[in-house]
């Protein structure tokens, strides 16, 4: 099932060797892999099912070799994609036409804090998590925090429109967007937004936050940054029966209270966790609640307080909150570590991402155990509870012929009944290549060819990332061999979080 | 307008619900009155009454409560006003869920009292008087104080179903919290003046109640010093709802005395508010802080509903109102030039800001001089663009739109909003020539 995707127009070596001497005397040396052992590297993202080689891949360092090499690539025909860090989780940055790569990790300069009004225009290359510490002294944060913040670049959080924990409270990245600077598809260098409110006119950043590489690429971003709150407290709830916990969740919002995040886990994962790590979840619980609260100090006590008083009346045979900072990063630990531990008990899983409304948590999870079940798979539950965005996360050993296929299949079944029951196939993942073919689960032929008319306004000759979002004929997908280990995962420089 | 097409509309919708002749009368656009009203029963008929006007190559105008329909650049011709009042079921409501689904022609406020019965509101505050629709405030993207706090419609909206040019029903988003899956339709469509399509449903994420409400007004001698709390305020660990800025003469219209006032809006539970109440005054009393006073119950929801109506075109002596997207830390220095700059051509003005996101409504007032009003507004227009910023003609009189233009200079991004434009609206039928770059 493992699929590898052709390059549709293969650059003869002439042309090619003509286009890297042009590359190289618009970027400087040094910045242009054409080597086939080098592009390896950037074969896939952090969902290794999809593979595509890229001709190029190319570092430009500021906004105008961004414009300049697109330009380029629009003059040739050349389809070309934006990459970041590469740990999205949809193949949404992969090649999957040849052409260009055009990797924005050099551009990661926070080139502008404006703390009065709360702004920090930054580079598309910059790891989300770094702007947090670039202004964590001045009190200030960036909220979207994706679970890859530590590796993950804003650029590509703009593509993706990235989630995480926090969002239940704080929103999405796009809720946390002012401002693009983009280069268009064939190659114009403009402004969308900026550094004020409501801009005149459509919505155009709204608009590209989210349209996954296939509008143009992000060269400077202006986002908002915020001050860190007071006081956070965080709660664990552990339960014997999944629906309890999810009950809990409609109880703690029913209650008046919007938690900064809340976090369900359930029992396959708390044991993967606690052989791993030992966090102080109690293995045997059937599902464990993370709830974390924060804001003032005044009234933190009384907002924990009901929290734990809703998950008593569920029925939570254990609530406490963590005593101290230390504690507190350790129940966060178990959670955030859930992919990793999976290790333990499964030499691969695929992670999956839908959404429901929250009221239908009780009825989806029986469904998932039962279609993972009924494909002779094994599955760990370990997502963001608060807004209904699911993850379950498939085990099986690619070793076994027919595993993988086995599990794809399964997928598909999740995200049928995650869209039977009024959700969505994606919540923070992205469509990319993995989930183009669903898209009709959920939007019917006028909606997509709505969106198409919105792209073709975007990037007419369709080389800005072609072959992503919309239903494809798989023409140029051909069926290659089973797993193998990212490049960097064999060198040890990375695992698949 | 073919009476063939009224007939065929009558056929479509009934006759009772297509108005003609004199009777479209209360259905001018600024002062033009449409050749036939329509009231669609479903989305259905609106996609069908679309693709007649399409055909017959008729300007069509969605029009929700009417509220804002002097927005915008004068419209060349008006041709169908598609009325969308029969729209107005709230379809779906699942508290536990905090979504809601509702045609575009529920009153907002039927819909927020709606909610408030099941302790839970949508975050959005506009001003609704009049009879204002969820759809109308969609396509206007009007907002509230409370934007500071919980942002606007674009960031509320989880869905949104839309009839196009061509007739068909599109949908974008969906009715869960959180959702990456195509494109996010819903951004484009609100906003957009009704120029790409007929928004029929929306889908909202909402809140549960707060606890305690309290709207604090601090009084100052100076707009300067208030401005200066509103940035302290903005530094510290408060976190208002809402922080609105006024200046002497909006502080004395909203009848709280002259000087200069901020209005903060504080919510949450009772500990979280007593604190933050407190905090202020330990905040703002070096900044020279005069009265102050807590509001509660009804007195706070007339001090907002006061706010709401002071620039309502027509209320008072007001001549016109601009909006200025600025940078917060600029919005005090640009209030007081302002003011200066009306005064000097002989006219007056009262401004307010929501101070904490930089958009500050500016009133100009007293008599009807239209020199001065062009040339006021045209300095405005000059002094939120020198300061980075951008600046629209809310309201004017007609005489006055006629010489200043409603929309900034439409800059580069122009090319991609008429892209959009043209591949959604081919025939150029949806409420033609009123938007930015006279889409």
């Amino acid at each position: 099932m493992s699929a590898i995707i052709a390059s549709v127009i293969p650059l003869t070596d002439t042309r090619k060797k003509s286009l890297r001497r042009e590359m190289e005397t618009l970027l400087g040396p040094g910045s242009v892999l054409s080597d086939p052992e080098e592009l390896l590297v950037y074969e896939s993202d952090g969902l290794t099912l999809f593979r595509a080689l890229a001709d190029f891949v190319v570092f430009p360092r500021s906004a105008e070799q961004v414009a300049a090499l697109v330009k380029l690539a629009d003059r040739e025909g050349i389809p070309f994609v934006a990459r970041g860090a590469g740990t999205g989780l949809s193949g949404g940055c992969l090649p999957s036409q040849g052409g260009l790569v055009i990797s924005l990790m050099r551009m990661n300069r926070v080139l502008e804090v404006d703390y009065e009004n709360q702004i920090a225009v930054v580079e598309p290359g910059l790891v989300n998590l770094h702007l947090s510490w670039a202004v964590g002294p001045q009190g200030f944060y960036y909220a979207p925090d994706p679970s890859s913040q530590q590796a993950c670049t804003i650029g590509g959080n703009i593509a993706n429109n990235s989630g995480g924990p926090h969002t239940l409270k704080y929103g999405v990245t796009t809720n946390h967007v002012l401002g693009l600077e983009v280069v268009l598809p064939d190659g114009e260098l403009m402004w969308l937004g900026g550094k004020t409110r409501d801009p005149q006119g459509y919505d155009l950043v709204g608009l590209f936050v989210g349209s996954e590489g296939t509008f143009g690429i992000a060269t400077k971003i202006v986002v908002r940054i915020l001050k860190k709150p007071q006081a956070v407290k965080t709660v664990l709830a552990v339960f014997d029966r999944v629906d309890q916990a999810s009950e809990a969740v409609s109880a703690i919002i029913a209650r008046g209270l919007v938690p900064a995040a809340m976090e369900m886990i359930d029992q396959l994962t708390i044991e993967a966790v606690e052989d791993a790590f030992g966090c102080g979840y109690p293995r045997d619980a059937a599902a464990a609640l993370l709830i974390e609260l924060d804001g003032l100090q005044a009234g933190m006590e009384a907002q924990a307080e009901r929290v734990v008083a809703a998950c008593r009346d569920c029925g939570a045979r254990d609530v406490r909150a963590a005593r101290d900072e230390a504690e507190r990063q350790l129940l966060w630990k178990g959670r955030k570590s859930a992919f990793g531990a999976y290790g333990r008990v499964s030499p691969a899983y695929m992670v999956m991402d839908g959404v429901i409304p929250r009221t239908k948590l009780p009825y989806v999870l029986g469904r998932v155990n039962e279609i993972v079940a009924a494909h002779g798979l094994r599955v760990g539950n370990v997502f963001h509870a608060g807004d209904g965005n699911l993850h379950p996360n498939i085990l099986y050993d690619p070793r076994k012929p027919g595993e993988e296929a086995r599990v794809v299949a399964a997928g598909a079944q999740i995200l049928k009944v995650c869209a039977e029951v009024g959700g969505s196939i994606s919540g923070e993942h992205g469509i990319g290549l993995e989930k183009a073919d669903y898209m009709p689960f959920i939007f019917s032929e006028a909606d997509l060819a709505c969106m198409h008319r919105v792209k073709e306004a975007f990037n007419p000759a369709g080389l800005c990332n072609p072959g992503k979002i919309f239903p494809s004929n798989k023409a140029c997908v051909e069926v290659g061999p089973a797993y193998r280990p990212h490049p960097i995962e064999e060198k040890g420089l990375a695992q698949r979080f | 307008m073919p009476s063939a097409l009224t007939d065929k509309l009558r056929g479509l919708v009934g006759a009772p619900h297509v108005l003609t002749g004199v009777d479209c009368s209360p259905y001018l656009v600024e002062g033009r009155a449409p050749e036939a009203v329509v009231f669609p029963g479903t989305k259905e008929e609106v996609a069908a009454a679309l693709l007649m006007a399409g055909e017959a190559g008729l300007p069509v105008t969605p029009w929700g409560g009417g509220t804002k329909m002097a927005v915008g650049s004068p419209p060349n011709r008006i041709g169908l006003v598609l009325g969308l009042r029969r729209l107005n079921r709230i379809l779906e409501h699942e508290p536990g869920d905090l979504t809601v689904t509702v045609e575009a022609g529920v009153p907002f406020d039927t819909l927020q009292a709606e909610l408030g019965q099941r302790g839970q509101w949508l975050s959005l505050d506009p001003a609704t008087a009049g009879g204002a629709t969820v759809g109308g405030v969609l396509a206007t993207n009007a907002s509230g104080p409370r934007r500071h706090l919980y942002g606007t419609a674009r960031d509320l909206v989880i869905g949104l179903t839309v009839v196009a040019a061509d007739g068909s029903v599109v949908r974008g988003g969906g009715k869960v919290v959180k959702n990456v899956a195509g494109y996010d339709l819903p951004k484009l469509y609100i906003g957009s003046f009704g120029t790409l399509g007929v928004m029929v449903e929306a889908t909202f994420k909402l809140r549960p109640k707060v606890d305690v409400d309290r709207l604090v007004v601090a009084r100052f001698d100076r707009l300067k010093d208030a401005g200066a709390a509103a940035r302290a305020i903005l530094a510290s660990d408060v976190i208002p709802s809402a922080l609105e800025l006024a200046d002497g003469e909006a502080l004395r219209r909203l009848g709280h005395g002259g000087g200069a006032g901020l209005l903060v809006g504080l919510d949450g539970i009772a500990e979280q508010v007593d604190w933050e109440v407190a905090e202020l005054s330990r905040l703002l009393g070096p900044l020279g802080l005069g009265e102050t006073t807590v509001l509660d119950g009804a007195g706070r929801d007339d001090a907002w509903r006061a706010l709401a109506r002071l620039g309502r075109p027509g209320h008072d002596d007001v001549a016109a109102v601009m909006k200025w997207a600025v940078r917060p830390t600029q919005v005090a220095e640009l209030m007081e030039t302002g003011t200066t700059v009306a005064l000097r051509n002989g006219l007056g003005a009262a401004l307010t800001a929501h101070a904490g996101v930089g958009i500050v409504t500016a009133m100009l007032t007293g008599g009807a001089d239209a020199n001065a009003a062009v040339a006021t507004l045209s300095e405005w227009r000059g002094l939120a663009n020198q300061a980075g910023g951008q600046a629209m003609v809310e309201w004017a009189p007609l005489a006055v739109k006629e010489r200043v233009a409603v929309w900034d200079a439409a800059g580069p991004t122009l090319r991609l909003m008429k892209g959009i434009k043209e591949r959604l609206d081919p025939r150029g039928i949806l409420n033609p020539g009123r938007f930015v770059g006279e889409i």
